[in-house]
């Protein structure tokens, strides 16, 4: 099977699993409303009263957002823990969602129901926070290890730099091999995770040896379909800014923007989805 | 005829006191009392500077001198004793801080001063570390003692050799590979002050220069291949075929430093700024009016510009000439005409550590290769460096013990000008060194918006009139001395109006030019100028550090009552006035048509200790839901006042200082209250935020 059959087949499966799309969306979306209203009540508090709040809805000025850093200055490290926190919180949960996403993923015969969608999530989830517990390994070795390898190399370079060009194009080089090397291991362990739900295993160690053999065999094509799916994020990325940028923001306009961002974070779900459907096929059409 | 005599006695008598009273005091009327002329040699190879100095020294005090001063800079870069490194390790952060590397030291060794006339001085020579905290092993000021004093009115001839390591890579004078930029680099004598005696501090970490005006002619030889720009005016080249060098002669009078820059890479380009072409007559009328100045007054002369640029800008020369002729154009027009033929803007060679710096007649700007037009970078740093050549340059005051009075005035003054000639800047953030300006619309902001933003933060750490070397910390010195000093002018012109600053301004360049004026100085102009006492403005805002803090409490409107319960007396009964006939009554009324009338009630308060005084009030305004406002004045001495107004509508809301005059207030947001509070602009956040946190949490579990 070809690779773009493959992405084919993915997009096929992940447009048949949109209310999973909506579930994530729902998820992050009650998630964030819940970390964003104690800051909502808090500059209502001290800004609803005042005509510097018509001039927030002008655009942004150093003017107010001088007062509320000035402000809040105190309550900085405590609003930074109140974001860092559930942020590790939020990774945990989707160790949890990942098994809910893959499992229907594999049972595309199956009608999506919130009940079957959650009984994979509880299902995996152990089998999940082994995997997530080896891949913090890997990121070591590859951020640790090799990453400081290539930045050593790349500040040979910069050290003896006559001009800023290579700073530029180093920085730029090294954060591009960086992200490659995130979307390396983050593929791997996709791979690893959607093979523990196709053979229906608990061996987080064993998928992870046989998965080594068997994206070493096909890394190319596997990584290559991995990029495919992340350059539709970046494009959606792109239109997003593009046309958020074009649209009024006063008055009841306000609620398009919202509109677009919502739809935005919804196209960013999709994708995630999209990301493991693709895998899915993939192993399934590869597997020995 | 004898009382026409005594009559023309009188005049004579008149005329003589006029001439004893204005009797310059020997060398008064000159503008520059030392003379220079220095021939120095760079060795590329050695990273070294070979230098002979003739120094005549004019004593144009009262004062028998004993001895002399001078600064020796680059002993800042000689090791860990410095008062410069000792400085930046008690700062908190690194990066900022001066750390030289093994092998990358600086330094200069006086290796020969005499008399002209004989008497070796060297003997006599010592190091001197006299600011508090003492740093003992400091070796940047240096001095000497004369065998005999030297008289008022004389000369002093010196003749000095020194040689000197070029730091690598350090603070504003450096080396990398064979880029040089060059500046504090000769033994320079301090300043002395008539009763006081010599003014010559130590090279400190947060501070700047001083120095008398002088008149400069320094001879540079460099390799052959070696492209140079200087203070002053070149006047003359000499190759020298069999060493392989040439010698660039620069000249130039009444200044107070010399710099100069020497790389092999350099794009030399020449323009001119032809006043008739930038300046209309229409500009000149209106900046005479508001100066309030004859026409001639105002007329700006040519002025050559001379860029160095290296090759990987040469993309930007249009974009650094356009904003050099802004400044010429808006400083010359507004505070007066710049006084020389050349004015040299060097981009600063790569790792020289030299970018944004002012010198007389010459100054470091910095860009980066990739840049966007919407970002004022490098407009920004070339306005304000060009502008230094008028504060501190021409106003020369002493950047050690009173760095706002150029730091702060011209910080000021490059804001109004970006803002004339440019408009608002977007926010310079990039990603990886990418503008992020080309991708998406950054917000856009003037200067004084990002000063206030930042002043607000350090009004109770220092004063802003505290000696360089003094403050709590770097952060603190260039917020206080920059951003909330130029904070503070532009308050002031809130408060006295721009054409009025306009005046204040100008008053004090044009009559501070090549003197050294101190802080004492600019309020005297203030007061002069304005005509009004504004000494307490100083007090409050300059030498202390109260916070400033006027607000809205509350506002609330109850509906008149007409009518109250209780028992009155009526035609000799009693007769009580229940709810129930209240009710009846206010029925009645409403058949009538009657107005209604409502009583609001706004309070003020003082939030912080900062106040107005003198003749200046705080203006608060009331507006209304019929549309009607009213303004009145508190005094603002209390910490709170209630103000109470009787409308036929209740108050939309209430705001003090509603001409925005007060931008050091630290709080604009409680400036203005509603009375009926509206979440529209906080929708807007929370929703900006909403999205923001939903995005990071994706990309949270993006990482699993």
């Amino acid at each position: 099977m070809k690779i773009l059959n493959t992405f084919e087949k993915g997009f096929q499966t992940t447009n048949k699993r949109l209310k999973m799309v909506v579930y994530l969306w729902l998820i992050n979306f009650i998630y964030s409303v819940l970390l964003v209203t104690p800051v909502y009540f808090l500059l209502k508090k001290d800004l609803s009263g005042s005509l510097m709040a018509d001039q927030i809805i002008k655009g942004t000025s150093l003017l107010w957002l001088g007062d509320i850093i000035y402000k809040y200055q105190d309550v900085f490290p405590a609003l930074v823990g109140w974001f860092l926190i559930p942020g590790i919180f939020f990774m945990l949960l989707y160790i949890f969602l990942y098994g809910g996403i893959i499992g229907r993923i594999a049972a595309q015969d199956e009608k999506m129901k919130m009940t079957s969608f959650l009984a994979d999530c509880s299902k995996y989830f152990f089998t999940f926070l082994r995997v997530f517990l080896i891949s913090l390994v890997a990121y070591l070795v590859v951020f640790g290890g090799i990453h400081s390898i290539i930045s050593a190399l790349f500040n040979l370079w910069k050290k003896s730099a006559s001009t800023e060009w290579p700073l530029i194009l180093s920085s730029i080089l090294e954060f591009l091999i960086l992200v490659l090397l995130f979307s390396i291991v983050r593929m791997f362990f996709d791979y690893v995770r959607v093979r523990l739900v196709v053979e229906k295993s608990k061996k987080t160690i064993r998928a992870t040896l046989l998965n080594v053999t068997f994206i070493g065999k096909r890394f190319f094509k596997a990584w290559f379909l991995y990029l495919l799916v992340g350059l539709i994020t970046a494009v959606f990325g792109v239109i997003y800014l593009a046309v958020y940028q074009l649209l009024p923001k006063i008055g009841i306009l306000l609620i398009v923007g919202f509109i677009w961002q919502q739809t935005y974070v919804l196209s960013r779900m999709w994708t995630k989805i999209l990301f493991y459907s693709t895998e899915y096929h993939f192993l399934n059409f590869h597997k020995e | 005829m004898k009382k026409k005599k005594s009559y023309i006695k009188f005049l004579f008598f008149i005329l003589t006191l006029s001439i004893i009273g204005s009797a310059p005091l020997p060398g008064e009327e000159r503008i520059s009392n030392v003379r220079y002329e220095i021939w120095v040699e760079l060795d590329d190879q050695n990273k070294m500077l070979h230098g002979k100095e003739n120094i005549t020294w004019h004593n144009n005090t009262r004062d028998d001198v004993q001895d002399m001063w001078f600064h020796l800079y680059y002993n800042a870069f000689k090791n860990e004793k410095s008062t410069t490194i000792q400085e930046s390790k008690e700062e908190w952060f690194g990066e900022f801080g001066i750390e030289i590397k093994e092998g990358r030291w600086g330094w200069v060794d006086v290796t020969s001063i005499k008399l002209a006339d004989g008497p070796d001085l060297k003997p006599t020579m010592e190091f001197i570390t006299q600011d508090k905290p003492v740093h003992p092993g400091d070796q940047t000021v240096m001095r000497v003692c004369f065998p005999e004093p030297a008289k008022p009115g004389e000369e002093v001839h010196l003749q000095l050799e020194f040689e000197s390591k070029i730091p690598r890579s350090v603070h504003r004078s450096s080396y990398y590979q064979n880029s040089y930029f060059i500046a504090q680099w000769f033994p320079k004598p301090g300043v002395y002050e008539e009763g006081k005696g010599w003014n010559c501090h130590e090279y400190h970490l947060n501070s700047e220069f001083y120095a008398d005006f002088a008149e400069f002619t320094v001879h540079i030889t460099v390799p052959e291949d070696f492209k140079v720009g200087a203070s002053g005016k070149q006047i003359k080249t000499v190759p020298d075929d069999e060493k392989k060098t040439v010698t660039y002669t620069y000249y130039q009078e009444n200044i107070h430093d010399f710099a100069w820059t020497a790389d092999p890479d350099f794009i030399k380009v020449e323009r001119n700024f032809i006043a008739d072409k930038e300046v209309s007559l229409e500009e000149y009328e209106e900046v005479a009016r508001m100066l309030q100045l004859p026409l001639e007054e105002v007329k700006l002369p040519d002025v050559k510009m001379i860029l160095l640029i290296e090759p990987e800008h040469k993309r930007q020369i249009d974009r650094h000439f356009k904003a050099l002729r802004m400044a010429i154009k808006y400083y010359g027009l507004w505070y007066g005409p710049y006084p020389y033929e050349t004015v040299t803007m060097v981009d600063p060679p790569f790792r020289t550590r030299s970018g944004g710096m002012e010198y007389p007649t010459f100054f470091t700007a910095g860009t980066r290769i990739l840049t966007s037009k919407k970002v004022l970078s490098p407009e920004g740093v070339i306005v304000h460096e060009f502008g230094h050549g008028y504060w501190y340059g021409l106003c020369a005051n002493n950047e050690f013990e009173e760095a706002w009075l150029d730091e702060g005035i011209n910080s000021y003054s490059d804001g109004k000008v970006l803002a004339v000639a440019y408009g608002p800047s977007a926010i310079p953030m990039s990603f990886k060194r990418i503008p992020l300006s080309w991708f998406c619309k950054l917000p856009e902001y003037y200067n004084y918006e990002l000063e206030r933003a930042a002043a607000i933060n350090v009004v109770e750490l220092d004063p802003i009139t505290t000696v360089s070397w003094k403050f709590h910390d770097r952060g603190s010195y260039g917020l206080n001395v920059y951003d909330r000093a130029s904070v503070c002018l532009h308050t002031l012109e809130g408060l006295v109006g721009e054409e009025m600053m306009l005046r204040i301004l100008r008053t004090f360049q044009m009559r501070f030019r090549y003197k050294h004026p101190q802080t004492q100085d600019f309020i005297d102009v203030v007061n002069e100028v304005t005509g009004r006492d504004l000494s307490w403005f100083f007090e409050e805002l300059f030498f202390g550090t109260l916070n400033f803090d006027y607000g809205i409490s509350s506002v609330a409107s109850k509906e008149k009552k007409k009518y109250v319960r209780g028992v009155f007396d009526v035609d000799g009964r009693k007769e009580e006035i229940t709810s129930k006939r209240i009710k009846k009554m206010e029925k009645e009324d409403k058949k009538s048509d009657d107005k209604k009338y409502y009583v609001t009630e706004v309070k003020v308060r003082r939030f912080g200790e900062a106040r107005v005084r003198g003749d200046t009030v705080m203006k608060l305004k009331v507006v209304f839901e019929d549309g009607s406002e009213e303004v009145i004045n508190w005094r603002g001495q209390e910490r709170w006042k209630k103000f109470t107004f009787e409308k036929p509508a209740k108050a939309k809301y209430a705001q003090i200082d509603p001409d925005n005059i007060w931008l050091v207030d630290s709080n604009l947001t409680n400036n203005s209250l509603k009375r009926k509070p509206s979440r529209k602009g906080i929708f807007k956040v929370a929703t900006e935020l909403l999205f923001l946190i939903q995005n990071y949490l994706q990309c949270a579990a993006s990482l699993i």
